[in-house]
């Protein structure tokens, strides 16, 4: 009983930070603004997601699979965020260092 | 079934369309951007759901994903910087 409590609250959550990060990415200005609010649906709900699910689950085969693929989802993510900033900064300005063209 | 996973699951879902409207309707950078944010959402998305029916054969699919959608989104990064 407890454990689903928690569950709950956990998913509960991630799942507000993930409609409020939808929201800032509909609503914010400009390409740069929107990518801050995907931090917050590619970090921080996956690793509430992932506690929920050990916490209901605990460790099996198949919730090992999940949390495989949620930390997998929180390491590549920031990446990806820089790898787009970068695109976005060449396409602008033809180079992503300052100053440089 | 957990209920909770599901409703969860289907809450997200639901948070995929304003950023869905950002990548039809907004300029390439604000529509990367947006398929990103759907991405991530997605993995977390099969996931639930993978947890909410616990069927054994739904449980790979968030670690493929996880792992295909990393490496697309990369090679469409360096597509958009590069010819787009």
């Amino acid at each position: 009983m407890a454990r689903d409590i928690v569950a709950d609250i956990l998913l509960g959550l991630a799942s507000l930070v993930v409609l409020g990060a939808s929201v800032g990415v509909a609503v914010m200005p400009g390409a740069y603004a929107k990518l801050h609010f995907v931090t917050p649906a590619a970090l921080v709900a996956p690793v509430l997601v992932t506690l929920a699910v050990l916490v209901q689950a605990g460790l099996s085969q198949n919730s090992g699979e999940t949390v495989l693929a949620l930390v997998f989802l929180v390491v590549a993510s920031p990446f990806l965020s820089h790898a787009t900033i970068r695109a976005i900064r060449v396409r602008e300005q033809g180079d992503w260092r300052e100053n440089k063209r | 079934m957990t209920t909770a996973f599901l409703i969860a699951a289907i809450v997200m879902l639901v948070a995929m369309v304003p950023p869905g409207v950002v990548l039809c309707r907004g300029d390439l950078p604000a529509s990367v951007v947006a398929y990103e944010f759907i991405t991530s959402v997605a993995v977390m998305v099969l996931a639930l759901l993978a947890q909410a029916f616990r069927r054994p054969s739904e449980f790979e699919f968030p670690v493929l994903l996880a792992v295909l959608l990393f490496g697309s989104g990369l090679v469409f990064v360096r597509v958009v910087e590069r010819w787009l």
